[in-house]
């Protein structure tokens, strides 16, 4: 067994795992955060994105020891369970881009890191930003159209500033 | 009035904050974890040499094999009719010496630990004997083949000879004849499987987490397979994560898992994993349909003459024959034909079991029958969509039965206009608008097809709706969800009748200590079924209200109105009650109403609440669609690119239209990757070739098109009181079809596109003779 200690969702947080766990099952299965989705254990399907550093990767294909002092930000970290939906979760919503909800974490933090690095980002780069995580019920139209609500409420910000 | 209403989703918020709650999420105190033990050889005889080093592992504590199954138990039942006797060739829940697949489960580990479970299954000491591989259904036919089972290798075979087929053909001004040969694949939902099994024995009770899709009746079936009282055995569904009409039948686990928790005394748990599921859930679609199609010289399509061979795998599994038997049954598609035959064979192979998929047999028959149908329209020199418009089944015409039938109900059209549909859609994709240019190697082409979606289907559905004191409503219905929506549609439908916000009516599914019956959610029955279930108990719901609203206020029923929730007199509102205010009144025991005690058993004191069951018809109510597509390919590289698509169909009543475009737009997505990339590759030994995501390819973002849904609500449905037809299953019903024929179009005269998925290397050589 070995101790980790990182900051998830902004508390720290102290486990002891086996050296194989990988740090998906260690967010499931020490921290109960069990909104990071298992969907293929191999990195291709993204239902376990999170954020590890501000960016977005795959924890099913780091080991949790490997995490050690890192900052993770998992789904459960990206609105509080009490105050409201952020713009992007909303636009989900409105847009209905989500149906059995399974790869909906992965997606929201995927597309969360994208506009955290770039608030306008084009519908290119919103599909090259989710382009590695699958759906299998919405057809991911519904997906880039809520996005490109959030990117132009974001670029009607940034032009009423200036 | 919420029917019809773009309300957004009550189970959205959940989702979008990591609140689902699946079957992996949930735990149990002092649950062990299984993993099952699955052959790695397609056709071996096996015998378990040495169990003891895995059992002495710390942390194991038990190892199961077919050995240590309960004396007399039966195979996994097929639950649906079939074409011929099923039981020579269902499946064990445990393999026992012979193995035929790869995947097929042969022992069950229980340990403190997943890992350790994995651990202990590889120190299982198995000696393996190959037997001779029947890789598909070619091998399987041939009489010199081995045998799969003492019974044979053909599972049933069938026949529908309808009008004088080999005289039209004798007499026709076009035939034509070719093979269309549609891949296996699998419905892939983004979840795998799973279950935690909780055995109480002080209580003699068993709850299941983890079921879907039919818990009611996997749920008789594992207390027959048990032996236990119904009663005694509670199946619950947590969130699910997609089905698509895989996930959730009865599997050998779905016995396993419970009876190990039986047999251990502790919570048992068990989540597959992907390299697992790609070997363990049903499998789908493989099929090869030979066909002849003629036309007279005003064209006028005369006949279909088919011979289908379906390879279903290994074994026979809960859904028997019913794919091959719905492509036999609904060939002819929306098309007035009267001379029609067809020859269906279902085949067994060293491969997984096969059962039902978004679809099942239309995805594969549209794509055979439309792909031969523009075959004709080239022959005689007639536009595509002129030749389909001379064809399609008048309006007059419907209720159409096309004389064939499908697990015993007859394939009945019940209404629609499909030529209103077909020149809806053409007019909104421009049909007749030129493409854009070829440029260099990139050639592009326009495709149409035409289809009739069955739903709707199964013998009934009931719900109970019960209100509250404080005028909230719940709604138990009989069906399930793995993602579509039912909680808000269902409550949509409540609100509509109850004049009650759906954000204080919450619907319960899937449950069976919820609600004693229920058909669950398959064939896009749950608008159409559970949507009329809801509907009937809301309204004796309302009835009963205002009779009791009447006999509190005494007046008569009919001066009295529920509006907002409310009952109130005609011309003087402020006489009324709130429905909360009702179901106070009607709880058993108050007195208000009844004083004490004048009769003691107090029918109609059970709250304001109301159960109703519905049946069904039994043809269903069919879904009219016309798929478009427009899609460039690169004669140097054989890669495809769909450029736009178009959907329209007339569902009837759309409960929410916001939903129903998105059942629509996902599925056609799932069509094309069933279309394009999907395939569960074999070699000819029987070994399975895709076990990840990595080369089996689902459709990520940049194989998604544009699409536009058009959703009709004219031609309302005869079936249910709403006019609903159900929508599940349109949005991949035509892909194949639509796209195929749009690249055949791209590629020009001579190519051959008859073999799915639409590879690089098949376009490539689509067009050398001898290829396909």
């Amino acid at each position: 067994m070995t101790r980790t200690t990182l900051t998830i969702n902004g508390r720290r947080a102290q486990f002891d795992t086996e050296p194989r766990q990988s740090l998906a099952d260690a967010i499931r299965n020490e921290l109960g955060l069990t909104g990071t989705h298992l969907g293929c254990e191999h990195g291709v399907c993204g239902a376990c994105t999170i954020l590890l550093d501000g960016e977005a990767v795959r924890s099913c294909l780091m080991l949790a020891v490997q995490a050690e002092g890192a900052s993770i930000t998992t789904i459960e970290g990206v609105s509080l369970p009490h105050a409201g939906l952020t713009e992007l979760q909303t636009a989900f919503r409105a847009r209905h881009a989500l149906q059995c909800g399974f790869c909906t974490p992965g997606m929201v933090l995927a597309l969360h890191a994208l506009f955290t690095n770039n608030p306008v980002a084009d519908e290119d780069a919103i599909r090259e930003a989710i382009s590695g995580n699958l759906c299998r019920c919405t057809g991911y139209q519904p997906i880039v159209e809520a996005a490109l609500d959030v990117s132009r409420a974001n670029q009607d910000r940034l032009s009423q500033k200036t | 009035m919420t029917i019809g209403a773009r309300a957004l989703r009550l189970e959205d918020e959940r989702f979008l904050r990591g609140e689902g709650r699946y079957v992996a999420d949930l735990k149990l105190p002092f649950a062990y974890e299984a993993v099952i033990v699955r052959s790695a050889h397609p056709h071996a005889r096996m015998t378990f040499v040495s169990l003891e080093a895995a059992k002495s592992l710390d942390g194991v504590i038990d190892i199961v094999t077919a050995a240590d199954l309960p004396a007399g138990l039966t195979a996994i039942p097929c639950r649906i009719p079939c074409h011929g006797d099923m039981a020579p060739f269902l499946q064990h829940v445990l393999a026992r010496d012979v193995v035929r697949y790869v995947g097929d489960p042969i022992a069950v580990v229980i340990a403190t630990s997943r890992a350790i479970a994995e651990d202990a299954a590889e120190l299982i000491d198995i000696t393996w004997e190959p037997l001779p591989p029947v890789p598909d259904s070619v091998a399987a036919l041939n009489p010199d083949s081995q045998k799969l089972h003492p019974a044979g290798n053909i599972a049933s075979q069938w026949t529908f000879d309808i009008g004088n087929v080999d005289a039209e053909i004798a007499t026709a001004a076009a035939v034509v004849r070719d093979t269309f040969s549609i891949q296996r694949h699998s419905a892939m939902p983004l979840e795998t499987r799973g279950l935690l099994a909780h055995y109480d024995r002080a209580r003699h009770s068993l709850e299941v987490f983890g079921p879907t899709k039919v818990p009611h009746t996997n749920r008789a079936l594992l207390a027959t397979m048990l032996k236990m009282p119904e009663g005694s055995i509670r199946f619950i569904e947590p969130d699910v994560g997609g089905s698509f009409g895989a996930r959730g039948e009865f599997y050998p686990e779905d016995f396993l898992i419970p009876w190990v928790a039986l047999r251990i005394g502790k919570p048992i748990r068990w989540i597959e994993d992907r390299y697992e599921h790609f070997s363990a859930i049903n499998h789908s679609r493989e099929m090869r349909f030979e066909v002849v199609a003629a036309a007279n010289a005003a064209g006028m399509i005369t006949a279909f003459d088919v011979r289908l061979v379906s390879d279903l795998g290994a074994y026979i599994r809960t859904h028997g024959d019913v794919v091959p038997s719905h492509a036999s049954a609904s060939f002819p598609g929306p098309y007035r034909i009267r001379n029609y035959r067809v020859h269906a064979i279902a085949a067994l192979s060293n491969k997984t079991p096969s059962g039902t998929l978004r679809a099942p047999g239309m995805f594969e028959a549209n794509f055979a029958r439309e792909r031969a149908v523009d075959l004709l329209a080239d022959k005689l020199n007639i536009d595509r969509a002129e030749f389909r418009r001379r064809n399609l089944i008048p309006p007059a015409d419907l209720p159409w039965a096309v004389g064939t039938e499908s697990v015993k109900r007859p394939t009945i059209f019940d209404s629609g206009d499909f030529p209103a549909v077909l020149e809806r859609a053409l007019s909104e994709f421009g049909w007749d608008k030129p493409l854009p240019k070829s440029e260099g190697p990139i050639k592009r082409g326009r495709g149409l097809a035409v289809l009739v979606e069955p739903s709707g289907l199964g013998p009934f559905e009931g719900a109970r709706i019960e209100v509250d004191q404080h005028g909230n409503v719940q709604v138990f219905s009989g069906c399930s969800s793995q993602g579509q929506g039912h909680e808000t549609s269902l409550a949509q439908v409540a609100s509509a009748v109850l004049t009650i916000p759906i954000e204080r009516i919450t619907v319960r599914h899937g449950d069976t200590g919820l609600i004693p019956f229920g058909g669950g959610s398959y064939a896009s029955r749950t608008a159409v079924m559970s949507g009329h279930a809801v509907y009937a108990a809301a309204l004796t719901v309302k009835e009963k209200a205002i009779r009791t609203v009447a006999q509190k206020l005494e007046v008569a029923e009919h001066d009295l109105q529920l509006i907002d929730g409310r009952i109130e007199l005609l011309g003087a509102k402020e006489m009324g009650m709130t429905l909360g205010s009702v179901a106070r009144l009607l709880l058993p025991g108050n007195p208000e109403l009844m004083p004490p005690p004048p009769v003691a058993n107090i029918v109609d004191n059970d709250g304001l609440t109301s159960t109703s069951y519905i049946r069904a018809v039994p043809g269903g109510t069919s879904v009219f669609a016309v798929h478009l597509a427009d899609v460039a390919v690169d004669e140097e590289t054989g890669k495809i690119r769909v450029e736009r698509y178009l959907v329209a169909c007339d569902v009837g009543t759309a409960i929410n239209p916001m939903i129903v475009e998105g059942q629509i737009v996902g599925g056609v997505v799932m069509g094309l990757g069933g279309t394009l990339l999907e395939e569960l590759a074999y070699d000819q030994q029987g070994v399975l070739l895709t076990g990840t995501f990595a080369d089996y390819l689902l459709p990520s973002v940049h194989d998604a098109p544009p699409i536009t849904a058009i959703v009709i609500e004219k031609e309302k449905s005869p079936t249910n009181p709403l006019g609903i037809k159900g929508v599940g299953e349109v949005g991949p019903s035509g892909v194949a079809a639509a796209v195929g024929n749009a690249v055949a179009h791209a590629l020009g005269a001579g190519a051959r596109l008859s073999t799915l998925p639409l590879t690089p290397e098949r376009i490539l050589f689509a067009r050398t003779p001898g290829a396909a």
